[in-house]
């Protein structure tokens, strides 16, 4: 699961609102993968960042979009490595209102919901 | 139709029940691109339907014998087309080949010389196989070989093999073929494909002296005679375009696939969902061909994930599809953050549907940006109770909160509102005037376009829609 996914997903827990966003995130497996650099999607990108949720989930990130950063390389070159890069493959998602934690396996996050969690 | 004439370039394209006739002057390569069709034929005639008189069978079988006989130069020179394409191919493969085991050094030794890509395959610290990595190299060797290939050609270089010599010496006497025949319509209550074939099949004998053999033949001929025309063919290719050699598992046809995603209004940039992607053939097609988008894939199946998984590693497209283990019903994405959504909505028939079609809509258009599309592959029911919710004018706002209704009226100026229901009037079928009374299917989601595709053996529904404002929450 990239940290670009992550910066998405958000609880559904009943009752829990927006208040499950941002998922606070325990990895135990990471791995960096060597993506190809291009900067055109990585700008594109940038606008959509929730720039409050990344600096928890990440340790190295820049406090936030600066001015003219898509032309900034070593700006660009920084988030594509964050955003696309670093990919967790074990750990686990957990909701900041409920506390119900989700587990990622594989890469793979499963945030299935039982009937009673679910809000209808 | 409309790939053939962006990727081809070609010129008198015509389209008649099911198959599309084009011209063109592109080389294999390109041919081999081609994504919406199954199959792809080179075309020896083409001639209004023989006509099946009840008089005496003996006519038609001479009619049949006609299409062989009548102007032999037309088969000659789509024989000789076909031998140059394939021997295109049948050099690069030999080509590639020959590569393999300078690359199979390379890989060994590290080769510092190699060309860039090379070398950041080399320094991946995944634990990729090493045929794997070997068939990347290969990939991007032939590539560059395709270029090179044109000029040799030209100069005759010493590349010639032992393949495109043996393919040289026979000369078109020494051709073996097979017939394949299909027959519908008036045709085949008089004729059986059998009995065709082997008309077919003698007047060729007779006319080129080539022989016939049924278990593996250089040459098939594939004959479609029915009610509006009579065609004869050789397929370009041995193998069907419609298998995808970057797909190790499909789950929905690749052909289909590649339609829906093309309908979507792909951009660079784009953040596109599919939320029941199974195997995630959809997706693959979509990364095929628009490379620079983000792409989330969910399904609530475990073997499923772990197919696509697999789809995806070995289609080398893990880095730009990511899987999440989602419900369609439950999606855990901000309101308005996707741009694009694809789905195959499961028939029933492979697996079950656990919720009803319009909770799974409106979780679809809630995450969906304004102005995005989604296309979607329904079934005959679902469509049907689509089209039933539209006509009647309930919006199924079963579920969420009820101020939508009321919302969307403050929201809209009244000239907004007719003009919504006019598009709702125009792309459905109902003919029933009408501004108010017709809302689409699910709120703000208004339908595009629709086009009835078939599945093989059954028939199905590409439908696009697009989001024409927010919900008012």
């Amino acid at each position: 699961m990239k940290l670009l996914t992550h910066n998405l997903l958000s609880s559904h827990v009943r009752g829990v609102g927006s208040r499950g966003f941002p998922l606070r995130l325990q990895a135990t497996e990471v791995r960096i993968n060597p993506v190809e650099f291009n900067p055109d999607f990585v700008a594109r990108m940038i606008p959509k960042v929730e720039w409050a949720a990344l600096l928890e989930a990440a340790d190295t990130v820049p406090k936030g979009p600066i001015e003219g950063y898509e032309h900034d390389e070593k700006f660009l070159r920084q988030m594509h490595h964050v955003l696309l890069e670093v990919d967790v493959l074990e750990g686990t998602l957990q909701c900041p209102e409920s506390g119900r934690l989700f587990p990622i396996s594989r890469g793979i996050p499963n945030m299935l919901l039982s009937d009673e969690e679910t809000e209808t | 139709m409309r790939e053939v004439r962006v990727r081809l370039a070609a010129t008198q394209v015509e389209y008649i029940s099911g198959k599309v006739f084009f011209t063109t002057c592109s080389d294999l390569n390109m041919l081999k691109k081609l994504k919406s069709a199954e199959r792809l034929f080179l075309l020896i005639k083409k001639q209004f339907p023989l006509k099946v008189s009840s008089v005496s069978k003996g006519n038609i079988f001479n009619e049949m014998q006609r299409l062989v006989n009548d102007g032999p130069e037309s088969w000659l020179s789509a024989i000789s087309i076909w031998k140059n394409l394939l021997e295109l191919d049948a050099k690069k493969d030999k080509l590639s080949q020959r590569d393999a085991n300078p690359l199979k050094r390379k890989v060994g030794e590290n080769d510092v010389s190699n060309p860039k890509k090379l070398k950041t395959e080399q320094m991946q610290e995944l634990q990729e196989s090493r045929e794997c990595r070997l068939e990347k190299q290969m990939e991007e060797e032939t590539a560059e070989q395709g270029d090179f290939l044109m000029n040799r050609e030209k100069s005759q270089e010493a590349f010639q093999n032992e393949v495109v010599k043996a393919a040289d010496d026979p000369s078109q006497k020494d051709l073996t073929f097979r017939v394949s025949c299909r027959c519908s319509g008036a045709i085949a209550k008089t004729f059986t494909a059998q009995e065709v074939g082997r008309v077919i099949g003698i007047a060729l004998m007779k006319q080129f002296g080539w022989k016939a053999d049924l278990r593996n033949p250089n040459l098939e001929i594939f004959i479609h005679l029915n009610d509006i025309y009579s065609v004869v063919g050789i397929p370009v290719f041995r193998v069907p375009l419609a298998s995808r050699a970057y797909i190790k598992t499909t789950g929905l046809r690749s052909t289909i696939a590649w339609a829906m995603a093309s309908l979507a209004e792909i951009k660079a940039g784009a953040f596109v969902l599919d939320p029941m992607c199974g195997l995630g053939t959809i997706l693959l097609e979509a990364a095929k061909e628009w490379p620079d988008v983000y792409y989330v894939g969910a399904d609530v199946s475990d073997s499923q994930l772990l197919g696509a998984y697999d789809n995806l590693k070995a289609a080398g497209l893990q880095d730009k599809i990511e899987l999440l283990k989602v419900s369609v019903t439950e999606l855990p994405l901000p309101s308005e953050s996707v741009d694009v959504i694809i789905s195959d909505i499961p028939f029933g028939k492979k697996f079950k549907l656990g919720k009803d079609i319009k909770n799974i809509l409106q979780e679809m258009e809630r995450v969906l940006h304004v102005g995005g599309t989604i296309v979607l592959l329904l079934n005959n029911d679902h469509h049907r109770r689509l089209q039933d919710c539209e006509q009647s004018g309930i919006p199924l706002n079963s579920k969420g909160s009820p101020t939508d209704e009321p919302g969307i009226e403050e929201c809209m100026s009244p000239r907004e509102k007719t003009d919504l229901s006019d598009t709702v009037s125009s792309s459905s079928e109902a003919s029933s005037q009408g501004g108010l009374d017709k809302m689409p299917p699910v709120g703000s989601l208004v339908p595009v376009e629709c086009y009835q595709v078939s599945l093989g053996r059954t028939e199905a529904f590409i439908c696009k829609y697009r989001k024409s404002h927010s919900l008012g929450l």
